[in-house]
């Protein structure tokens, strides 16, 4: 076993590689992390994840766009894939499937994929239905694997309009599921309004809404076990 | 002086009674599309069927302009991408394209435009389009056509993922690429210009300070914009959608007659960067207000975007056609009565 001084080693290693878009790097420090016999969830929560964090925050401060953030997942899951085959399950207090896709009439799946990247990372089983997906594929993905949780995306307004509809189709059929919008032009009201329970502009809040929706779902079903 | 006058006397900078309350974007509506009893999926592939639905929003409405296409793919299926129309989409679906042109990077270097680009996909189905509106409502209100930017169009053809790294990792050759779409952009621009319109919006919408650097606007998305804005006659009005507050001096550099900006701008800061001279128009949120709020949130943002500084109320992005009507009349019954005061 590592000693500390060498876990903060790599996994500053890691982290670095994210922030610097420098996918040898995460290689390197993911093939390193396992050598040493470090856990391989605490390597990527503690360097690709933590490195990640950093790039949201430089995101927010303008100091990263669009294609920097999109380099720093190519690190990241260089990382990830080395990583995850030897990850023991998960117990994040969160596990749990989610469908996810960008609507019908909208071709854009950059801020999906992010959010996708943010649920891979945190272990949860992802059906990634692609882009352009007809509304009741969501409906009939959502039955067939019946997932805790839905993500809907769009980017352009133009598309956006067909999100109430799969909403209310999901929760006619199961109202525990939760629903989550994002994309561009989404807002907190338009998610009141089309009740969805959760709504994200970016990729990192996704990761934070997704999370408290899951937990929240876990306390709904166990309340109800109870009173059985 | 009707809408067509104050429109163009708008463009040249001259005096002109009122704020005018158009748009060079989508506006039809499905008040309109359903009074003439026709099919969304329809109407982008039938030059009579656009020219009338794209009529419907002024004779209803009375709002000053009539614009055409429809959707955003005029472009790219002339070079080649075969299009999406959602034929049998229950609700309102825009056009798609459905494969790409650029597989992967080698292929940048080797695209190349059909010669016959002008006569290709639907350009000349437009041309038409734009005559028979022209003749329609041509003496009442302007009548104006879009183009996409170099960078949106680029989007269109190839991976946007693979286009928005490139920019960053291979410059250069985004860069040269950049300019071939510039070049095709042209050949579109000029074809609706033959037809008559009366001005055209360059929609660099995918180049906002939301995904790219204001660094990366000036130096990679600016130049060929540039280009094509050099080349249209008509004036021009180029619109960036998302935040632009960092780039409306480089937007206006690359030489259009006006800028146009969406919700997310403030306005008044923008007046104040560019000066009284410039033309700014837009800042009216076209969903949020305009379809989902009340209608005196549209009068109240009315006066507030006039109140800024905008010299034309101007909804920042296509209307949706699920616009309540009586929200389409307080906008247009709000620019006519506070549209003079300033």
């Amino acid at each position: 076993m590592a000693d500390e001084a060498r876990k903060k080693e790599i996994y500053e290693k890691l982290r670095n590689g994210v922030i610097q878009y420098d996918e040898d790097a995460c290689r390197e420090g993911a093939q390193e992390a396992l050598d040493a016999g470090l856990d391989a969830n605490e390597a990527i929560f503690d360097g690709l994840v933590s490195g990640m964090e950093e790039v949201g925050r430089l995101f927010e401060a303008q100091e990263y766009f669009v294609p920097e953030i999109l380099m720093c997942a190519d690190a990241l899951y260089a990382g990830l894939d080395i990583l995850k085959p030897h990850c023991k399950q998960m117990d994040l207090g969160v596990r749990g499937s989610v469908v996810i896709g960008t609507v019908e009439g909208d071709v854009h799946d950059i801020g999906k994929n992010l959010v996708k990247m943010m649920f891979d990372v945190a272990g949860f089983h992802v059906y990634d239905l692609g882009r352009d997906v007809p509304l009741d594929k969501f409906v009939d993905e959502q039955l067939k694997t019946d997932s805790e949780l839905v993500c809907l995306s769009a980017m352009m307004t133009t598309s956006m309009v067909g999100m109430p509809t799969v909403i209310e189709k999901i929760k006619a059929k199961n109202p525990d599921c939760m629903i989550m919008i994002g994309g561009a032009p989404t807002s907190k009201d338009l998610a009141d309004k089309w009740g969805a329970d959760g709504y994200a502009e970016d990729a990192s809040n996704a990761l934070k809404e997704a999370i408290k929706m899951v937990g929240f779902l876990k306390k709904l079903r166990d309340e109800k076990l109870n009173k059985k | 002086m009707n809408s067509r006058e104050r429109v163009l006397g708008l463009f040249k900078k001259e005096k002109i009674d009122r704020v005018p309350c158009f748009s060079g974007m989508g506006n039809i509506t499905e008040a309109g599309i359903n009074k003439l009893g026709y099919k969304f999926a329809g109407i982008h592939l039938d030059a009579k069927q656009m020219a009338e639905t794209a009529a419907t929003t002024f004779k209803l409405y009375g709002y000053e302009c009539g614009v055409m296409p429809v959707d955003l793919c005029v472009e790219a299926e002339a070079m080649g991408c075969q299009i999406n129309v959602y034929p049998h989409a229950e609700g309102i679906l825009y056009p798609t394209i459905k494969e790409k042109l650029i597989h992967n990077e080698a292929e940048m270097d080797t695209i190349t435009l059909p010669a016959n680009m002008g006569e290709l996909g639907r350009v000349p189905m437009m041309r038409e389009a734009i005559k028979l509106l022209k003749a329609d409502i041509g003496k009442d209100v302007a009548i104006g056509s879009y183009v996409l930017g170099p960078f949106t169009l680029a989007g269109q053809i190839m991976e946007l993922n693979d286009l928005l790294k490139l920019s960053f990792k291979k410059a250069d050759k985004v860069a040269k690429l950049l300019d071939l779409m510039a070049d095709a952009i042209i050949i579109v621009a000029k074809e609706f210009e033959k037809a008559g319109v009366d001005y055209i919006t360059v929609r660099e919408m995918g180049a906002t300070s939301d995904v790219l650097s204001p660094r990366v606007f000036k130096n990679l998305i600016a130049p060929p914009l540039k280009k094509v804005i050099s080349q249209i006659s008509v004036p021009s009005v180029l619109h960036v959608c998302g935040k632009t507050n960092d780039i409306v001096t480089t937007m206006v550099e690359t030489g259009p007659t006006a800028i146009s900006v969406e919700q997310k701008n403030d306005v008044a800061e923008t007046r104040k960067k560019l000066g009284d001279d410039a033309l700014i128009f837009g800042n009216m949120d076209a969903y949020n207000v305009l379809v989902s709020g009340s209608e005196e949130l549209v009068r109240s943002t009315v006066r507030k975007c006039i109140d800024d500084g905008v010299n034309a109320v101007w909804p920042g992005c296509d209307i949706w056609p699920s616009v309540p009507p009586a929200n389409m009349l307080a906008m247009m019954d709000e620019t006519n009565k506070y549209g003079g005061k300033k």
